[in-house]
C-alpha cells in the first residue's frame, strides 16, 4: 500500500495505521507526534488520530501543534 | 378569468401536496432534535461517566436527544477486551449512558461472531449495517437501518461498514466466516427510497472520511453522515454536495453534538459542535462503575507458569516470537530487543498484567512472504543499526558473520532441524508492525496485517502452553567472518 506524508511516498503493509506511516516517514517525527508536538492532517484539513487506519493513496501532512 | 386561474393554482398546489409524501404532512411547528455521536471508542471507558453526564444534562432540557456510535466500540483496552465475558463492560456502560444506536464497525468482529451476538443481545439499542449478509453465518442478521421517532418526525438512519481490499472489514478473516459483504456505497443506493419516504436521511457509517466523501458525492440524499473508522477529528463539519459529514476522533476524547431543526418533514437547520469530554463533569454512579471495571482482578489472573525465571532479551524474545509462530502458524517470527520492556519474568505464575508489562505497545503482527535472501537483509539491517544483535527469533537459529568493522557481512540461518534455509523457498515471516515500518529490508511482498497484537498472541500462547521453560535458550549469535 502506498500513502503520502508531506508529499513523500511511503510504502506500507496492508492494514497499516497512521503511526506506522509516520514511523516509516521519520522516526524523529514519530517521536514528536507521540509527544503531541506534531499532528497529522488529512487532505481535507482534518486532524487524524495516530491509531487511525489508512487506505491506499491517502495523503497526509504533519503540522506542528500549538503546545510547543 | 382571474378566479379560474386562482382555482387552478389552488388545485395544483393541492395535488402536489397530497401526492408527495414528504409534503403530505400537515404544516407543523419546528422540531428540535439533538444528536450526540461518537465513533471508534475502542473500549476506552474512562470518559464514559462524562458522556453520561453530558447526555443526561441535555435530556433534562431537550425533548429529543439521541446518542449514537458510528462503530468500533471494542478493541483497545484490556479491561474490556480480555475479561472472560469479552466486551461486556463496554455495552454495560453504553446502556447506562442511554445509547440509542450503533453502527457495526470492523473491530466489532474482533470479539468473534458468538460473542458479538451476545453483546448485541446485551445492548439496549440496535446495531445496524446495510451491507452485511449474515444469512450463512453465526452472526444474527443486523438491521440495515432504524427509524428514530421525535414526536411526529421520523428519521431513518442507515448503517454502513467499510471493506478492505480483500472484500472484508479490517479484522482477522477467520472472524468473518460465513458472512457476505457488499461495497457500502453501492448498497446504500438501494436505500435512497428512505429519503423519498421520510424527507430525511442520516448515515451512521463506519467507512472512513475518504469513503464518506465519496458517499456524499454519489448520494446527496444524505442530510448528515455521522462517520467513523478513520479516527478523524473534525472541529468543523465537512460539507460535500450539501451533505454534512462529521467525525469525533477516537478513544472517546470528544462527543459531537448536532442540533437539527425539522419543519414539515424536512431539515431546515443543522448545527455541529465538537465537545472535548475532558472539561465535562462526571456522573458519579457511572464513574464508580468504571473504577470497578478498571480495578480488574482479571489482570491478576494466572495464565501460565514459568518453570524457571525467563531472563534477558534472548529468552524473553524467544518466548514472544514463539507465540507468533505458534499462534499464526508462520515459519519464522522476529522481535526487536527494544520492544522487550522488562528484564525478566520470575519463576512461577505468569499473570495477564505481566504480558502487558513485557509488551505494552499494542503493536500488531504483520506477515511477509520472504525468501532467505530477504530474511538475511532484515537481520543484517537490524544488526548494523548498533552493531549488535537486535532481533530475537523463533523457528530458526542465526549467526551474524561480521567483517573487520564489526558490521554484518553475512548471516547463517538454520531451521529447527539444523538445516540451512532453502534459498529457493518462500517462507512466511511474522514481525511486529514497528519492525515492518522502521527497518529497511528487501521484501517483494508488501506485507499483511494479521489484526492480532503481539500481546494478544502471547496471552493465547501462554494459555495454551500452561507451562514454559526458556532457561538457557540460545538462538542468535555473532561470529567474525573468516
Amino acid at each position: 500500500m502506498i500513502v503520502y506524508i508531506n508529499g513523500k511516498e511511503i510504502s506500507l503493509f496492508d492494514g497499516a495505521r497512521i503511526e506506522d506511516a509516520v514511523l516509516t516517514y521519520s522516526p524523529r517525527s514519530y517521536k514528536m507526534m507521540r509527544k503531541g508536538k506534531l499532528m497529522v492532517v488529512d487532505r481535507f484539513g482534518n486532524t487524524t488520530e495516530r491509531d487511525g487506519p489508512i487506505t491506499q493513496g491517502q495523503k497526509f501532512s504533519l503540522k506542528r501543534t500549538t503546545i510547543l | 378569468m382571474k378566479i379560474a386561474i386562482n382555482l387552478f393554482l389552488v388545485f395544483t398546489l393541492f395535488i402536489v401536496c397530497t401526492t408527495n409524501p414528504v409534503y403530505a404532512q400537515k404544516k407543523s411547528k419546528p422540531t428540535e432534535i439533538i444528536i450526540l455521536h461518537t465513533n471508534d471508542m475502542h473500549a476506552r471507558i474512562d470518559n464514559m461517566a462524562k458522556l453520561a453526564h453530558f447526555a443526561d444534562s441535555l435530556r433534562k432540557t431537550h425533548k429529543y436527544v439521541f446518542l449514537m456510535s458510528a462503530g468500533d466500540n471494542f478493541t483497545g483496552n484490556p479491561v474490556v477486551d480480555i475479561v472472560a465475558d469479552k466486551g461486556f463492560p463496554m455495552i454495560d456502560l453504553m446502556n447506562r449512558c442511554g445509547f440509542s444506536l450503533s453502527a457495526i464497525g470492523n473491530h466489532e468482529f474482533d470479539l468473534g461472531q458468538d460473542k458479538l451476538n451476545a453483546r448485541i443481545k446485551q445492548a439496549n439499542f440496535p446495531f445496524i449495517s446495510c451491507n452485511i449478509d449474515a444469512s450463512g453465518a453465526v452472526l444474527e442478521q443486523p438491521r440495515p437501518y432504524v427509524i428514530l421517532k421525535a414526536g411526529k418526525v421520523k428519521i431513518p438512519v442507515l448503517g454502513i461498514i467499510q471493506l478492505g481490499d480483500n472484500g472484508l472489514p479490517d479484522s482477522h478473516p477467520s472472524k468473518m466466516e460465513g458472512l457476505q459483504f457488499t461495497v457500502g456505497i453501492q448498497k446504500a443506493r438501494e436505500y435512497s427510497w428512505l429519503k423519498d419516504k421520510y424527507g430525511i436521511l442520516i448515515g451512521l457509517t463506519h467507512l472512513g472520511v475518504e469513503s464518506d466523501d465519496s458517499l456524499a458525492k454519489t448520494m446527496p440524499q444524505f442530510d448528515l453522515i455521522l462517520g467513523g473508522h478513520s479516527h478523524t477529528t473534525m472541529t468543523t463539519p465537512m460539507m460535500v454536495n450539501n451533505v454534512m459529514i462529521v467525525q469525533t476522533g477516537s478513544g472517546l476524547k470528544n462527543v459531537g453534538k448536532i442540533t437539527l431543526i425539522v419543519e414539515n418533514g424536512k431539515i431546515t437547520d443543522r448545527k455541529y459542535e465538537l465537545i472535548p469530554l475532558a472539561s465535562i463533569k462526571s456522573d458519579r454512579t457511572i464513574q464508580a462503575l468504571i473504577d470497578k471495571y478498571n480495578d480488574n482482578d482479571e489482570l491478576k489472573r494466572v495464565i501460565a507458569v514459568a518453570e524457571t525465571a525467563i531472563n534477558g532479551k534472548e529468552e524473553l524474545g524467544s518466548l514472544m516470537t514463539d507465540a507468533i509462530t505458534g499462534r499464526l502458524k508462520v515459519d519464522f517470527a522476529f522481535q526487536n530487543t527494544g520492544g522487550i520492556r522488562i528484564p525478566s519474568l520470575a519463576a512461577g505464575d505468569i499473570r495477564l498484567k505481566d504480558v502487558y508489562l513485557l509488551d505494552p505497545f499494542g503493536n500488531q503482527v504483520v506477515t511477509f512472504k520472504m525468501n532467505a535472501t530477504e530474511i538475511k537483509s532484515l537481520i543484517c539491517y537490524s544488526f548494523n543499526r548498533d552493531k549488535k544483535i537486535d532481533l530475537e527469533v523463533s523457528g530458526m537459529n542465526y549467526t551474524v558473520l561480521t567483517d573487520k568493522t564489526g558490521s554484518c557481512s553475512d548471516v547463517v540461518m538454520c531451521d529447527k532441524s539444523g538445516n540451512l534455509l532453502d534459498v529457493k523457498k518462500e517462507y512466511l515471516v511474522g514481525m511486529n508492525s514497528y519492525i515492518s515500518a522502521v527497518y529497511k529490508f528487501d521484501h517483494r511482498d508488501a506485507g499483511t496485517n494479521s489484526y492480532n497484537t503481539c500481546s494478544q498472541l502471547l496471552i493465547e500462547y501462554l494459555g495454551e502452553m500452561k507451562k514454559v521453560n526458556y532457561s538457557g535458550v540460545k538462538r542468535v549469535s555473532i561470529k567474525p567472518a573468516e
